[in-house]
């Protein structure tokens, strides 16, 4: 065999048989890794709705999914908002926990973020950020508190904490809470949150 | 410097040969996911595994590849394995997979790799070949549980996520950032020089 169509040989070979190798390990490992994405955004609704056994997806579009979380009698204890914006570094991917009436944060859950470690990756410290989002007033926009002050109490109801050198991450959460709020608002005023809604179906992510 | 016993293909990793200090070799990582030590020991585990399995294959392989394609051919052979890598610890470690972000599929360019397939394992039989890659990985570890170690200490005051300085203490955040990674890895390597030169001299 001359030199030119033996290079081709191996190269075609060695291509072939690592494509076929990867398809099967692909295979078999999809749908374990679709469950752990799935398993997280349950737990991440069930977190931020206290009391919901259940979460039901009720609308759905780009970046933007919001699930009613159900107690288990069906009745709706409350909304979780699955949202994502730009931050300093990557996309933010969070989870905002609203009670059955929107008018109050439950609680903010950040699922993924690439900010910068010890600086804006605070946003997912529960005792320096996340825990001055729970049970603000959700009927009017947040605002960023600067400089920082603690405990959680000394904050107004619709004023949310800055992390310390990382304003530009703080801000990077409020600008997606504020506009997740924005669309909310709308959505609850088409009445399009309601759980039976023809929109609704039961949490396929 | 050659080496002659099954012993030294796989201690010279760890010191003389070392990926890290020795070598420079793998520079990306090592500064890259050193900020806490649990990253850095998943992406020593994870280099390792596709060091070992890609030394192994291209060892046993390398009379069937043509010189001329050899190096398209191992870097096919090293992101198959880096692929496997990537999908399985996004099906059974999940945390770490998210942790480790985007650096998982950059071990495909992960010189030690390449360096050892192309170094070793295209020369040397297949035995030879892996302990030489279990060695290097060895070493690669230890290079990244030292710098991953330093890094976390002094960047967030703990030692595998538990807090173990005092509320005194203050953090670096300097550490975690990446100039940290560069100002430890400069010192790690001053002083490994340093070892070195006073263990030539006797």
């Amino acid at each position: 065999m001359s030199l030119s169509s033996r290079m081709v040989t191996v190269l075609t070979l060695v291509g072939f048989l690592s494509g076929g190798f990867l398809a099967t390990v692909g295979q078999l490992t999809r749908e374990r890794i679709a469950l752990n994405k799935k398993m997280e955004v349950e737990r991440a609704i069930l977190a931020v709705v206290p009391g919901a056994s259940a979460g039901r997806m009720i609308h759905e579009e780009k970046d933007f999914t919001v699930y009613a979380g159900q107690d288990k009698d069906g009745q709706v204890a409350g909304f979780a908002v699955y949202t994502a914006g730009t931050g300093f570094q990557d996309k933010i991917v969070l989870m905002l926990g609203l009670d059955a009436s929107l008018s109050r944060i439950n609680s903010l859950t950040i699922l993924e973020q690439k900010e910068t470690p010890g600086l804006g990756a605070k946003i997912t410290d529960e005792a320096s950020f996340l825990v001055y989002w729970e049970g603000k007033d959700f009927r009017q926009p947040l605002s960023l508190r600067k400089p920082p002050a603690a405990p959680p109490e000394s904050l107004s109801a619709s004023e949310v904490n800055t992390i310390t050198g990382a304003t530009i991450s703080s801000q990077a959460v409020l600008q997606i809470v504020n506009s997740a709020r924005e669309k909310i608002i709308k959505l609850n005023e088409e009445g399009k949150l309601n759980p039976e809604g023809k929109d609704a179906k039961q949490n396929r992510r | 410097m050659p080496s002659k016993t099954a012993a030294e293909d796989f201690f010279k990793g760890l010191w003389l040969e070392n990926p890290v200090f020795r070598q420079m070799l793998g520079m990306c990582p090592i500064l890259a996911v050193t900020n806490t030590v649990v990253n850095g020991l998943a992406m020593g585990l994870a280099t390792s595994f596709v060091l070992v399995s890609s030394s192994f294959l291209i060892s046993l392989i390398k009379k069937l590849i043509p010189s001329q394609v050899r190096i398209a051919s191992y870097i096919v052979v090293i992101a198959t394995f880096v692929t496997i890598a990537d999908r399985l610890l996004a099906a059974y470690f999940w945390d770490i997979s998210k942790a480790l972000g985007p650096f998982v599929p950059l071990i495909v360019v992960n010189c030690i790799i390449l360096g050892r397939a192309e170094a070793f394992a295209s020369k040397n039989t297949v035995g030879r070949s892996v302990l030489d890659a279990l060695g290097m990985s060895a070493g690669f570890i230890l290079a990244l549980f030292v710098l991953s170690s330093i890094r976390e200490i002094l960047g967030s005051g703990a030692f595998l996520g538990f807090r173990i300085l005092g509320p005194w203490f203050e953090p670096w955040i300097i550490m975690v950032l990446p100039a940290g990674a560069f100002i430890t890895l400069g010192i790690m390597m001053a002083i490994s020089i340093q070892v070195e030169r006073k263990r030539k001299r006797g």
